[in-house]
């Protein structure tokens, strides 16, 4: 296991105003898309799928300790809360789905959404002639085969969810028992 | 001592005499005229030739090119306003149609001009929330040098950002260009600044940000002055509030170009 590099904050994160919420709507538009774009990359970086805000309130992500600025937790859900909704409801394009158990604490971060990887995914099987062949939902996220693959060590709720983005496209079938999935790719 | 002529005769050589240097006037004149026209013309060619002896060059340095267009400027060839210009008369020497860049470099320095014109219009609209629709132009060349993609990216001079912005008079764009202090900016949303929202703009340039206080301290305004200022440049987007101090700070967008796209 590699340590991760250490994540390349944007100027924005630099800028003092960017912590408090703007009472413009337009800026408050143009800064919520840059909160957006911030915690996708930040998710990325870490190959983290989810994200709990109430740790992340502590992370350099929401506190810039160097600038003494921080997003509160209220804050950090709003601007959540902006990126699950559409862009029809003038909300961040669905990059974030929040876990429902209990109050909005903890969230899906698509940096990647579950059709996006299920592509990545089609891609990969295409690309290594594995259509038709039998893998095993572990095979896919730990396997050595697809190491080099953005989707190696994926949260398996997430894969499971991309599968199935695959199944309802009649591109996958999934079988076997919880913990134990198969996956057969057409 | 002057000759002066006695009797009836004076007057026919006094005509005579007007006559005569009227002739000399209008010789001397037209000599004038000619060799003027002839220093013109050998300008021109020789501006002609030098343009084609270091097209490459004009075309790659943003520094040297914005030089060529400042001398072309100051003898009244504007690249871009002789553009398309059809006199009956006029541009006999340079061809038929089409603008001085294209007469001289093969057409593809307006369309430079227009390229960086066309990036220039794209940052403006696409960082338009985030500034408010003002942005500098030093800002801009670099956004515009870099490009977004890779490659893609323009090296061009604040001048060359200027006269692009320039270009797309014509059209009626609403896009102008501002001075605020000593920085030029440009306005992509037609509306004016007030002087007291230009000085308060300044006043951010040279301190990073301002306050209600700073305000009331540095100009002797009273608070409603600095507070509506303030107000009406949040409400045009200009400036962002920073509310985690103990007193409210707003600063300007302008350094947060950098990281989009």
């Amino acid at each position: 296991m590699t340590t991760t590099p250490p994540f390349p904050f944007p100027p924005t994160y630099n800028f003092p105003p960017f912590f408090t919420p703007q009472p413009n709507t337009t800026t408050r538009h143009a800064q919520l898309e840059k909160w957006s774009s911030l915690i996708q990359s930040w998710c990325r970086h870490h190959r983290q799928y989810r994200l709990s805000l109430i740790d992340a309130v502590e992370s350099p992500l929401f506190h810039n300790t160097a600038l003494r600025k921080r997003l509160d937790l209220r804050e950090a859900r709003a601007v959540v809360d902006w990126m699950t909704k559409s862009e029809e409801e003038g909300g961040g394009g669905r990059r974030a789905e929040w876990i429902p158990d209990g109050p909005k604490t903890v969230a899906w971060i698509w940096w990647r959404r579950p059709e996006e990887w299920a592509d990545v995914l089609v891609d990969w099987v295409e690309g290594t002639g594995q259509k038709g062949s039998v893998l095993t939902v572990y095979e896919l996220i730990h396997g050595e085969g697809a190491m080099s693959q953005e989707f190696h060590g994926m949260d398996t709720d997430v894969m499971l969810r991309s599968l199935n983005v695959l199944v309802k496209r009649g591109r996958a079938q999934i079988f076997g028992g919880e913990g134990q999935e198969g996956v057969k790719f057409f | 001592m002057s000759r002066r002529g006695v009797g009836l005769g004076a007057f026919a050589n006094r005509t005579q005499a007007t006559q005569s240097y009227a002739t000399h006037g209008a010789n001397l004149r037209s000599t004038h005229t000619a060799s003027l026209q002839t220093q013109l013309s050998v300008f021109q060619s020789l501006l002609h030739t030098f343009a084609l002896e270091h097209s490459s060059t004009i075309k790659s340095n943003p520094t040297f090119r914005a030089e060529f267009a400042r001398m072309c400027n100051t003898i009244g060839v504007d690249p871009l306003a002789a553009s398309n210009v059809k006199g009956k008369n006029g541009r006999r020497r340079l061809g038929e149609g089409g603008s001085f860049w294209t007469q001289i470099m093969g057409g593809d320095m307006n369309d430079f001009y227009f390229e960086v014109a066309v990036r220039v219009v794209e940052l403006c609209r696409e960082t338009r929330s985030e500034n408010g629709g003002l942005i500098g132009v030093e800002e801009c060349r670099k956004r515009v040098g870099k490009g977004k993609a890779i490659g893609s990216g323009l090296e061009v001079s604040d001048d060359d950002i200027l006269r692009a912005v320039r270009s797309l008079e014509p059209l009626g764009s609403g896009f102008s260009i501002v001075k605020v202090g000593s920085k030029q900016y440009i306005r992509s949303i037609p509306k004016e600044l007030n002087t007291d929202q230009a000085t308060v703009l300044e006043v951010i340039q040279v301190l990073g940000f301002v306050s209600i206080s700073m305000l009331r301290l540095n100009l002797k305004w009273e608070k409603a002055r600095a507070q509506t200022v303030i107000d009406d440049l949040l409400a045009d987007g200009l400036v962002w509030l920073d509310a985690q101090g103990p007193e409210k700070e707003y600063w300007s967008p302008q350094n947060l170009l950098q990281d989009s796209g």
